[in-house]
């Protein structure tokens, strides 16, 4: 954990509450059980947690949720760990893809199964048992069959036109999001300023492609920019590419041992110091006890220690 | 659902840049060959718990007087509970788990001094709502909380599998 915390370090967790995904802990299929793995994340090449289900059918992500001075109470029981993680279901491509990539620069078709191969990360060559890993690797690899071999060559321009269809399936959840809160939004305080729509298709694809871009690389996600003809920005305050985000929040919001400051209103008025362009334009319009979520969300990756 | 009703934005309903969390404890060394099974046949007997979420940091891990002390002295007025902890007024609502999701509470099994690197974690509870408490402000859509539980949706887009 970092050093936030001033009192006494909590060093006897042993318990978490978990918000997963039903398929996640289904019962009946399978007599063996889900596996916590570590392996390496794609966009930060780090160890990250994620699991994957009974037999290695499908993979999952874990998330935790986060804020600082929180507790549980489970049942008659507290819990000084306020964490909630979430697990939910993941693509397994986005794992394999570096493998991909990284094989891709001899230029020749291999076998996957030599291709996620990490000696650091032995859970990986797991990703391959997934359902959905060998049936989808045509998104992102060209294929050639010998006999009964299989042998496969990635593909940029696979690649990004898989991860355009990821962005503009992400685009539908936000604006299905968005949809349902728009008829109560117009009789209260919110009202939206009709110029801002012009930018709004902008700004979808911006924060999709930002939501994306959590699970590739840095260059992978600036070519996935171009592909989809969105110029990088160039003053860092007004967007920033993700990747950066991430270094920002390495340092968690300090907060002093007085824990009202938490109350929104004293809260609120220490913005995070970088907002993308779609948070400023609303940051105009109403500031009143709203906090970006992205402030509370404090990433634990540490580097692994060997 | 009065969820629907929320004054919330594009803004605040993306930024759920939850951390990609790295299961690890102080003073624990673990590699990244180690895996942590999750004993499921525990969910059977896993007991449905209310659970809550306290804007504060208590320094304890383990048994305490909740339902007597705290769930008894909560009053509720249409949605919104509350309730006095410690000499402080906390406002909070009740939400819950998004379709699909199961609430669990899991904890590591003892090792009995093993060396195994391999650890193993077992379902004790399970709850399908969460109360999350506020201090002193009224609970609203805007709650990061409950902006969090978009997430699994959110998720659901990002690695759903891409049509040919």
């Amino acid at each position: 954990m970092a050093a936030k915390k001033k009192r006494t370090p909590n060093t006897h967790n042993d318990s978490w509450v978990v918000i997963a995904a039903d398929s996640a802990v289904e019962t009946q299929k399978h007599d063996c059980d889900p596996d916590f793995v570590k392996l390496r994340n794609p966009s930060t090449d780090e160890a990250s947690l994620y699991m994957l289900s009974a037999g290695d059918v499908q993979l999952y992500e874990v998330k935790a949720f986060e804020e600082d001075f929180h507790s549980w109470f489970v049942g008659q029981t507290v819990q000084r760990d306020g964490k909630l993680l979430f697990v939910t279901r993941m693509d397994p491509l986005y794992l394999i893809l570096p493998y991909m990539i990284k094989s891709g620069q001899e230029g020749k078709f291999q076998p996957v199964d030599q291709v996620v191969k990490d000696d650091e990360f032995p859970a990986s060559s797991r990703l391959l048992s997934c359902t959905r890993s060998l049936t989808s690797l045509h998104h992102i690899a060209e294929g050639k069959e010998v006999g009964s071999l299989k042998f496969h060559r990635y593909s940029q321009e696979r690649t990004l036109n898989w991860l355009q269809k990821k962005v503009e399936r992400t685009i539908v959840a936000l604006k299905k999001k968005h949809i349902c809160v728009g008829e109560g939004v117009k009789s209260t305080t919110y009202v939206r300023v009709k110029t801002e729509s012009d930018n709004q298709e902008e700004d979808y694809l911006r924060y999709a492609h930002g939501l994306i871009s959590e699970y590739i690389s840095e260059e992978l996600s600036k070519a996935l920019l171009k592909h989809l003809g969105l110029p990088e920005l160039k003053s860092a305050k007004e967007t920033e590419p993700p990747s950066k985000k991430r270094k920002l929040s390495d340092k968690p919001v300090e907060a002093g041992e007085d824990y009202t400051k938490f109350n929104s209103g004293d809260f609120a008025r220490k913005p995070p110091k970088k907002m993308t362009a779609a948070q400023k334009t609303l940051a105009k319009v109403d500031k009143s006890g709203m906090k970006p979520m992205s402030s509370f969300f404090s990433p634990k990756t540490k580097a692994e220690k060997k | 659902m009065f969820l629907v009703k929320r004054r919330r934005q594009l803004a605040e309903t993306v930024h759920v840049y939850i951390s990609c969390y790295i299961w690890e404890t102080e003073g624990r060394m673990s590699c990244n060959a180690s895996v942590t099974r999750l004993h499921l046949s525990s969910l059977k007997r896993a007991e449905k718990v209310p659970v809550h979420l306290m804007p504060c940091e208590i320094e304890h891990n383990g048994l305490a007087q909740v339902s007597q002390y705290f769930t008894a002295t909560t009053k509720e007025k249409k949605k919104e509970k509350t309730v006095s902890f410690r000499g402080r007024g906390l406002k909070g609502q009740e939400i819950s788990c998004p379709q699909g999701y199961t609430g669990l509470v899991l904890k590591e099994v003892d090792r009995h001094g093993s060396d195994q690197e391999d650890r193993t974690v077992k379902v004790t509870s399970v709850f399908d709502k969460l109360t999350y408490w506020n201090l002193e402000t009224p609970p609203t859509s805007d709650d990061t909380v409950v902006m969090a539980m978009d997430w699994p949706e959110l998720a659901e887009a990002i690695h759903g599998t891409v049509e040919d």
